[in-house]
C-alpha cells in the first residue's frame, strides 16, 4: 500500500462510503511561492480526518481552499458533488453546506449570542426568526452554554467563544465541518471543553477536517491521520498506523518532535 | 475650515465630560471610602509642591483678572444688550412672517415630542448627576456671582434724561463702591441662594449619602427647563417691540412667547414620562424602531410641509401624481414580489438588469431632451431597477417578501409625496428671503446629515469594493471634492447648478447650498467610514463568507455595523463641522444666523455699529449645539461598546 496515495489508506468499511471531498492535484500558488504541491485526497461521507504537519506546510490552505476562502490554481475540488469553480452561485450553496471554525472564533463582536448563530439561518436558509432562534437555543444547550444566549462574544471566556463559533456553524445544519485549529488560542484548561464538543460532533457522524496539534484528540477520534509537508501530503494512515508504524523520515522526525 | 481649533474644543469637551463620568463612576464604586475635606482637597489639588503652588496662583490671578474684564465688558454702560434681546425673532427665524410663526412651533413641538419618546424609552441613559456634584456646581456659581458682584466696577452715573455723566477727562463718573454694592441687590440674592442651596446640601447630606444619591440627567434637566421657561411668566424679558427696521411692534417676549414655550416644556415633559412608561411594556423593542423611523421622517415632513405651504393643484394630483405612485408601488412591488421568489434564478437576473438598462437609458435621454419623463418616475424606475438587482438577497417564505414590498411601497409613497410638494407652487414664493437665521443654520445642518449619511456610505464602500469601477468612481469622486475649496463648491452650486440639470427641472438657491453641502460633506464622511471599515478584521469578512453570505448581506450585517461603530467620533466631529459651516452660507447671500448679528443688526438704525454683543450670544448658541452633540456622541458609543473586546 502506498502511503503517499492518501485515499488509498481507509479501512474497508469507510472505503464503501461515498467520497464527499475530492481533492485531485491541487495546486496553490502565492504569488512564487508554491504553497501547496499537487494535493491529491478524497474524503469520505462521515468521516473524521485530522491534517498535521509543521508550521508553514499548507495545512491551513488546504482546508480553506475546499471552501474557497482560498481559490486554487489547478488541480479539481469536487465538495458534495459540486465542483469549486469561480461561479459564485456554487461558491454560495457550498459555504452554506460547508461549516467553518477558526482559531480566532471570528464571532461577530456587535450581535449577541443567539444572533451570531441565528444570522445566516435566517438570512441564507431563509428561516423565520423565531425558528432560527429556538434552533439557536438548542444548539448552546448541545454546546453545553445555554444560559450564556443573550450575552455578547466579548463577556465570554475563549472556550465559551469557541464553542458559540461551533453552534454557529451548526446552525447552518452543515454536512461538512472544518476545523483550523479549534484550541490553539485558549488557555489549557479550556481546551478540553471545546474538544469535548468536537467529539460528540465526530460520533454524530459528522463530516470533519481537523487541523490541530492535539494529539489525543486525533488518536481517539480519527478515522485517518493526513501528515503534510511544504505543500505537499508526505504521508496519511489510521491513528494506530500514523504513530506506531509511520514509513516515512519526515514524519518519523515531525513525530519524535512533538511526541 | 479651522479643524485644530475644532479638535482642540472637541478634545477639551470629551476631557470634561469623561472626567465627570469617572467621578459618577468612581463615587458610585466606592460609597465607603470619604472624600477630602475642602481645605484638605485644596492642598493636595492645588498647593501640592512649589511649583503647583506657583502655578495654581499665577493662573489664579489670570483667571479673576480675565473673568473682570470680560464682566467689566458685558456690564459697561456702553453695551447694548438690546441689540440681542430686541432681535431675538431676527436671530432666530429673520424675516420669517410671524403669521406663520405656528408652523415653526408646530415644527419645534414634533420634534421636542420624539426628543422626549427617545429620551423615555432610552436604554443609554446614564445614573445622572450626584447631589455631591449638583452641590459643587451650586457652590461654583453662588460663588461666581459673589465674586462678579465684588469685581465688577460700579456703574457709570446717569443724568435724569439718561445720558452718562463725564467728568472733566471725558471718563464717565461713578458710582460709590457702597452704592454699588446696594444697587445689586437682585444678583446679591441670586449669588446667596445658589450657594446656601449648595452648602446646604453639603452640610445637611452624609458624606456617602451625598455621593451615592443620584437625580436622573433628564429630569434634573427637565427642571432647569421649567424653572427657565417660569421666568417668562413673571421676569421683565425686555420688550422687542421699541423700534428697528424688521421688527414687530409693541409685544414683549414673554406676552408672545410664554404660552409657547410653556407648551413645548409640556410636550417634552409628556413625551418623555409616556415614552418611561412605554419602555416597560413588551413591545419596547417594536416601539422604539417606531420612534427611531419617524426620526428619520421628522425632518422631511417639517421642512416641506409645515415650513412651507403648497399650494396643490388637484386635478393634476388625481390625472397624474396619484396614479404615478400607485403604479410604482403596486407594480414595482408586484415585480419585487416576483424577484424574492426562492430559486428564481436566471430569469431575475434578466428582468433586474433589464430595468437598470432601462433606467440608465432613462437617464441619458434625459439630458439631450429626446425623452420626457417626469423627473420623479425617472427617479424612482432608477430605484426600483437598483432594489431589483439586489432582491435576491431578500427572497424568503411569502410574509418575508410581502413584508419587502411593503417597505418599498412605503418608500414609493414617501417618495412620490414629497416630490409632489416640492414641485407645488408655494405661498411662501421666495422661500430664500423667508427662512433665515438660526432657521437656516438648523435647515442646512439637517439636510446634510441626511443626504450626507447614505451617500458616504456609498462612497466608502466603493472606494474599498474589489470591483474597480465602483473604485475607482469612488476615489475620483472623493479626491476631487477634497481637492477643492468648500467656498468653491458653495459658489458652484449656488449659482451654476441650474445650467447643468436636465430641462424642466428646477432647484432653489437654499436647496442648491443644501445640496453642495451634502456632497461635500459626504466625501469627508466617506474617508471616516473608510478608516472604520479598515478597522474590521479580515476574519469577520472570511466568519462570514463561510456562512455562506452573500457580499450584500455581509456589507450590511456584519461590516458596516462594525465599522460605522468605530467611526462614530470622526462622524460626530464631522457633523459638528458642518452645522459650524453652514456659517459661509452668509458668503452666497444667504442671512444666516451668524450675518443677522454680524450685519443685520449692526445696520438697524438704533443698533448702528453693535456687532459684539449679537456675535457673543451667537457663539453661545453654537457652542450649546456642538457641546450637546459631542456630549450625545460620547453616551453613544459607550452604549454601543457593550460587549467589545
Ligand atoms: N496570504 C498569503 N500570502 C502569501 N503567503 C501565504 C499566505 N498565506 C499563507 N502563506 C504561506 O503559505 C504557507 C502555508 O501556510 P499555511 O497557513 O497554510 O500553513 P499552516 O500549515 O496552516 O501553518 P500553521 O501551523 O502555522 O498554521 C506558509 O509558508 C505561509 O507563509
Ligand atoms: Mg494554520
Amino acid at each position: 500500500m502506498s502511503f503517499s496515495d492518501a485515499t488509498a489508506a481507509v479501512s474497508d468499511e469507510l472505503a464503501a462510503r461515498d467520497d464527499i471531498i475530492i481533492c485531485d492535484g491541487v495546486d496553490k500558488w502565492y504569488g512564487d511561492f508554491q504553497a501547496l504541491n499537487q494535493v491529491s485526497a478524497n474524503i469520505k461521507e462521515q468521516e473524521v480526518v485530522v491534517v498535521l504537519g509543521p508550521s508553514g506546510s499548507g495545512k491551513s490552505t488546504w482546508i480553506r481552499c475546499i471552501n474557497r476562502l482560498e481559490q486554487h490554481q489547478s488541480g479539481r475540488i469536487v465538495v458534495d458533488g459540486v465542483e469549486l469553480t469561480n461561479d459564485t452561485r456554487n461558491i454560495e450553496k457550498i459555504r452554506s453546506e460547508v461549516g467553518m471554525v477558526f482559531q480566532q472564533f471570528n464571532l461577530f463582536p456587535h450581535l449577541s449570542v443567539v444572533d451570531n448563530i441565528s444570522l445566516a439561518p435566517i438570512w441564507v436558509r431563509k428561516r423565520p426568526r423565531a425558528e432560527a432562534e429556538r434552533q439557536a437555543r438548542e444548539l448552546l444547550e448541545r454546546v453545553g452554554i445555554p444560559e450564556q444566549a443573550e450575552k455578547f462574544p466579548g463577556q465570554l471566556s475563549g472556550g465559551q467563544q469557541q464553542r458559540v463559533a461551533i453552534a454557529r456553524a451548526l446552525a447552518m445544519e452543515p454536512r461538512i465541518m472544518l476545523f483550523d485549529e479549534p484550541t490553539s488560542a485558549l488557555d489549557p484548561e479550556m481546551i478540553k471543553e471545546v474538544l469535548d464538543v468536537m467529539k460528540e460532533l465526530a460520533l454524530g457522524g459528522m463530516t470533519m477536517m481537523v487541523v490541530t496539534h492535539e494529539m489525543g484528540f486525533a488518536r481517539e477520534v480519527a478515522d485517518r491521520i493526513i501528515f503534510m509537508e511544504s505543500g505537499e501530503i508526505v504521508e496519511a494512515g489510521t491513528p494506530e498506523h500514523f504513530f506506531t508504524n509511520p514509513q516515512e523520515d519526515r514524519t518519523k522526525l515531525f513525530l519524535s518532535q512533538i511526541l | 475650515m479651522s479643524s485644530e481649533l475644532e479638535h482642540l474644543a472637541r478634545g477639551t469637551a470629551e476631557l470634561i465630560a469623561s472626567a465627570d463620568e469617572r467621578e459618577a463612576e468612581e463615587a458610585a464604586s466606592r460609597p465607603d471610602e470619604p472624600s477630602l475635606p475642602p481645605l484638605e482637597w485644596l492642598k493636595v489639588n492645588l498647593f501640592s509642591s512649589v511649583l503647583n503652588t506657583v502655578l495654581t496662583i499665577v493662573f489664579g490671578l489670570a483667571g479673576v483678572l480675565a473673568y473682570q474684564r470680560l464682566l467689566n465688558w458685558a456690564f459697561s454702560h456702553e453695551r447694548e444688550w438690546d441689540a440681542v434681546r430686541v432681535n431675538m425673532r431676527a436671530l432666530f427665524t429673520f424675516t420669517y412672517p410671524s403669521s406663520q410663526y405656528g408652523r415653526i412651533w408646530v415644527t419645534l413641538g414634533i420634534v421636542l415630542a420624539l426628543a422626549g419618546l427617545s429620551l423615555g424609552l432610552s436604554r443609554m441613559v446614564g445614573q445622572g448627576f450626584s447631589l455631591k456634584r449638583i452641590s459643587t456646581w451650586c457652590m461654583a456659581w453662588g460663588g461666581a456671582v459673589i465674586a462678579g458682584i465684588l469685581l465688577v466696577q460700579p456703574h457709570a452715573k446717569r443724568s435724569p434724561d439718561g445720558e452718562v455723566l463725564l467728568d472733566a477727562d471725558f471718563e464717565p463718573v461713578r458710582e460709590s463702591f457702597g452704592t454699588a454694592m446696594a444697587d445689586r441687590g437682585w444678583w446679591w440674592l441670586v449669588g446667596v441662594i445658589l450657594f446656601a442651596v449648595g452648602l446646604a446640601l453639603w452640610v445637611v447630606l452624609g458624606d456617602v449619602k451625598r455621593r451615592t444619591t443620584f437625580v436622573g440627567a433628564v429630569p434634573f434637566t427637565l427642571g432647569v427647563l421649567a424653572f427657565a421657561v417660569s421666568t417668562l411668566w413673571w421676569f421683565h424679558w425686555g420688550n422687542y417691540g421699541q423700534q428697528g427696521d424688521i421688527i414687530e411692534p409693541g409685544r414683549t417676549v414673554k406676552d408672545s412667547a410664554k404660552l409657547p414655550w410653556t407648551v413645548m416644556w409640556l410636550v417634552l415633559t409628556g413625551a418623555y414620562l409616556l415614552g418611561q412608561r412605554l419602555a416597560t411594556t413588551d413591545r419596547a423593542g417594536s416601539i422604539r424602531v417606531v420612534v427611531n423611523f419617524s426620526w428619520l421622517l421628522a425632518p422631511f415632513i417639517t421642512f416641506w410641509v409645515i415650513l412651507r405651504d403648497p399650494q396643490i393643484d388637484y386635478a393634476h394630483v388625481v390625472s397624474t401624481d396619484l396614479p404615478m405612485a400607485l403604479g410604482f408601488m403596486i407594480g414595482g412591488g408586484a415585480v419585487l414580489f416576483f424577484l424574492t421568489k426562492p430559486g428564481v434564478g436566471e430569469a431575475g437576473r434578466i428582468v433586474g438588469v433589464g430595468l437598470f438598462g432601462l433606467a440608465i437609458f432613462n437617464w441619458v435621454a434625459a439630458f439631450f431632451g429626446v425623452y420626457p419623463m417626469l423627473q420623479k418616475a425617472r427617479i424612482s424606475f432608477l430605484l426600483l431597477a437598483l432594489v431589483a438587482l439586489a432582491a435576491h438577497n431578500f427572497a424568503g417564505e411569502r410574509s418575508q417578501r410581502l413584508r419587502f414590498v411593503c417597505a418599498w411601497a412605503g418608500v414609493m409613497a414617501m417618495l412620490h409625496y414629497l416630490v409632489t410638494m416640492i414641485n407645488a407652487p408655494s405661498t411662501v414664493d421666495a422661500p430664500d428671503e423667508f427662512v433665515g437665521g438660526f432657521l437656516v443654520t438648523v435647515y442646512i445642518a439637517v439636510f446634510t446629515m441626511i443626504f450626507s449619511f447614505p451617500l458616504g456610505i456609498l462612497l466608502a464602500l466603493g472606494r474599498t469594493s474589489t470591483l474597480p469601477i465602483f473604485r475607482v468612481l469612488s476615489t475620483i469622486y472623493i479626491e476631487t471634492v477634497r481637492g477643492v475649496p468648500f467656498i468653491t463648491i458653495l459658489f458652484f452650486f449656488s449659482t451654476f447648478l441650474n445650467i447643468f440639470l436636465p430641462d424642466g427641472m428646477e432647484i432653489e438657491q437654499l436647496a442648491a447650498a443644501g445640496l453642495g453641502f451634502a456632497l461635500f460633506s459626504a466625501a469627508y464622511l466617506a474617508e471616516n467610514i473608510r478608516g472604520g471599515l479598515q478597522a474590521v478584521r479580515r476574519g469577520q469578512y472570511e466568519a462570514s463568507d463561510a456562512l455562506g453570505l452573500t457580499t450584500v448581506q455581509r456589507t450590511g450585517f456584519i461590516v458596516l455595523p462594525q465599522a460605522l461603530r468605530v467611526s462614530i467620533p470622526p462622524l460626530v466631529g464631522a457633523t459638528i463641522s458642518t452645522f459650524k459651516e453652514t456659517s459661509l452660507l452668509a458668503i452666497i447671500g444667504i442671512i444666516d444666523f451668524l450675518r443677522v448679528a454680524n450685519s443685520v443688526i449692526p445696520g438697524q438704525t438704533v443698533f448702528l455699529g453693535v456687532r459684539m454683543e449679537g456675535l457673543l450670544f451667537v457663539c453661545m448658541i453654537y457652542w450649546i449645539g456642538a457641546y450637546g452633540m459631542s456630549k450625545f456622541s460620547q453616551r453613544l458609543e459607550r452604549h454601543l461598546g457593550v460587549g467589545e473586546h
